[in-house]
């Protein structure tokens, strides 16, 4: 069912804003990642769309329904926590039954349905052990057994990885997407992990501070970040970013001017620098944009590598170019040819640089 | 690591003075207690002798105080039943939601188990006294309400914080409203907790002197209060006295011994925070 959310507004003591006037729609079906840095709102949002939380003002619809005066247990949503909150005193079958038990099925239907959900996550071993008697992947698959043996419009799972080891967390994060795929219940998802949020989403929520950066897909929110924050946040490790002044080149047309170095700004920027009086611009590009090159080119410029961290396929290198100090991710073929104090030349393709206004952190938005 | 034998045998050495201190006086008031009337007191004391049931025979038939036995089971009881039903929820509510003057209602509730009860004695028997509750099993119990909620509230906060509010969250989010997931979830959570509180108050009341000696009158004595009455102006009854005492001590020592584990729990609990 599609949960569309109407100006909510949240505030906490009366004073600290949790979500400001914050509009969104989740279409049916759709698996939505709720991103953003610890104090975003993104958890209060969630908790606002199961009903623990009541918003100062706005609607929340799920499907036609305004929801916004129904108790948790009228919205037909189900939901997976942090902690898993596993109910201790119950054992893993009673936890996966307790939904239907509320809700007075029958012992037989009740049986049956637990069992089908419990092999469906795979935890059909498990159901008659003690709830504090399963390690932490367990127990979210359990968690996640117990949101899914009723039927609801919509699923929430409130950062349901974070808490578990880091091996099981991407085999578990397959197994979500999995779910989904076959379940196709609308989903929303909070995580603070942009590689989770990229991973999993079809529709990324990118928040802070209350509100929302940018809405998108996996591919837009890395390639076409609306802003200087969305651009930071989403890619690992970070974008680089440097300060420069807008200047024309009687020969090359626009370039912008960084200290210690001279950049061409891509084509496709200059309509909206030449109708705009912006001087100062935030220049960016990805550490796996910025290639390794012989230096045969105008732009290329010459750097010092001062730190390599193999990372395997690729090498993660700390080169010090113009005043700057950049990461690189050195392409597979390049792994292990720099060592610290040697020299290189960077190449920086105009096709993948980001340009941002430098006032208001805006991208500058060309088309790539 | 290897545990250090000396620091131990230090440790249990002083513990073990300790205990005698406490237990010795104990034992000899207990030996007291099935002591023929000749030699309750003696010098030097007489350690073997054949035990009477004499001293229990006297107070409790001759005597008839198993009424008293009755007033503090009453009384006791009636606390405990009272001031939990009164305190869990507030000690829930209190734990789960900050309200205006939340903290300071916290604050005033340890401040009423500060008082001194001797401060509130003589007021307490007046205000009783024109509302005609001396006497009464009711009135004892209200007045033990003053001192047995607050223990209540904040030691079953203590339990409904350590609680992740995520538990009942979950529960509600599952189908249940609040009181449902307070009843099928919370409370099956913290019965521990209950027992243990439980436990205290008992104790408390049982044990009460000063305001029991007030309030009650004839038909509500209790035991602490019909104890004293063997220490007269001529003579200290000691064999009775110690009697008294020894039914006065059973029930809590074989509760304790029971729910010693709780106990120490509860004591230790919600004093964190």
């Amino acid at each position: 069912m599609q949960v569309i959310l109407v100006d909510l507004c949240k505030t906490f003591l009366g004073s600290v804003i949790a979500v400001d006037n914050l509009n969104l729609r989740i279409e049916d079906g759709e698996f939505a990642v709720f991103v953003g840095p610890s104090g975003c709102g993104k958890t209060t949002t969630l908790r606002i769309v199961a009903g623990l939380e009541q918003p100062d003002s706005g609607s929340v619809y799920i499907g036609d329904v305004d929801v916004v005066n129904l108790p948790p247990k009228d919205r037909h949503v189900s939901m997976v926590f942090q902690n898993f909150a596993l109910f201790p005193n119950m054992n893993i079958y009673d936890n996966i039954a307790f939904p239907l038990q509320v809700r007075r099925w029958s012992k037989a239907d009740i049986d049956k349905r637990v069992h089908e959900v419990a092999k469906l996550v795979g935890v059909e071993d498990l159901l008659d052990r003690k709830s504090k008697q399963v390690s932490g992947g367990q127990a979210q698959r359990v968690s996640l057994a117990r949101a899914m043996v009723r039927t609801s419009d919509v699923l929430l799972m409130d950062e349901p990885l974070s808490a578990i080891d880091a091996k099981v967390r991407i085999q578990l994060r397959t197994e979500i997407k999995q779910l989904h795929q076959e379940t196709k219940i609308t989903t929303i998802y909070v995580t603070h992990d942009q590689e989770e949020a990229m991973t999993l989403g079809d529709k990324i929520v990118v928040m802070d501070r209350g509100c929302v950066q940018q809405v998108g897909t996996p591919y837009e929110i890395f390639h076409k970040p609306k802003n200087l924050f969305v651009a930071l946040f989403v890619g690992s490790p970070t974008m680089n970013i440097l300060e420069g002044k807008i200047c024309k080149d009687e020969n090359r047309g626009l370039m912008v001017e960084l200290d210690g170095m001279k950049q061409q700004i891509p084509s496709r920027f200059c309509d909206a620098l030449l109708n705009s009086n912006i001087e100062m611009v935030k220049w960016g590009i990805r550490p796996e944009h910025i290639k390794l090159v012989d230096g045969s080119e105008i732009d290329d410029t010459t750097g010092i590598v001062q730190v390599v961290e193999p990372l395997g396929s690729r090498d993660l290198l700390t080169i010090h170019a113009g005043h700057h100090t950049f990461k690189v991710m050195a392409e597979a073929e390049a792994v292990g040819h720099y060592n610290p104090e040697n020299s290189c030349f960077l190449r920086f393709s105009g096709d993948f640089v980001h340009l941002f206004n430098a006032a208001t952190d805006e991208s500058l938005n060309g088309q790539p | 690591m290897k545990p250090n034998y000396f620091r131990m045998a230090v440790a249990y050495f002083v513990l073990t003075i300790l205990a005698l201190l406490v237990l010795i006086p104990i034992a000899a008031g207990a030996l007291t207690a099935f002591k023929p009337s000749g030699i309750w007191v003696s010098s030097p004391p007489v350690w073997i002798f054949k035990p009477t049931l004499d001293n229990f025979k006297t107070i409790l038939i001759e005597r008839t105080q198993y009424m008293q036995l009755r007033n503090s089971l009453i009384i006791s009881s009636g606390a405990v039943l009272v001031s939990l039903i009164l305190g869990v929820p507030a000690a829930y509510a209190l734990a789960r939601f900050k309200f205006k003057g939340s903290s300071q209602l916290l604050g005033w509730l340890i401040s009423l188990r500060m008082i001194p009860p001797i401060v509130v004695a003589l007021p307490a028997f007046v205000l009783f006294r024109n509302v005609k509750l001396t006497d009464t099993h009711v009135g004892l119990i209200l007045m033990y309400l003053t001192f047995s909620i607050p223990l209540v509230i904040w030691i079953m906060r203590g339990y409904f914080f350590e609680l992740s509010p995520a538990i009942e969250e979950c529960a509600m989010v599952f189908g249940c409203n609040r009181i449902n997931a307070l009843r099928r979830v919370v409370l099956p959570l913290v019965i521990p907790g209950i027992v243990a509180t439980a436990l205290l108050v008992f104790i408390f009341c049982w044990n009460e002197y000063l305001m029991a000696l007030i309030l009650s009158g004839r038909d509500t004595q209790t035991l602490p209060v019909a104890a004293a009455t063997y220490v007269t102006r001529v003579e200290v009854e000691w064999g009775n006295l110690f009697a008294m005492n020894l039914i006065i001590m059973t029930p809590i020592v074989i509760l304790a011994a029971i729910f010693q584990r709780q106990l120490v729990r509860g004591l230790t609990f919600g004093m964190i925070e």
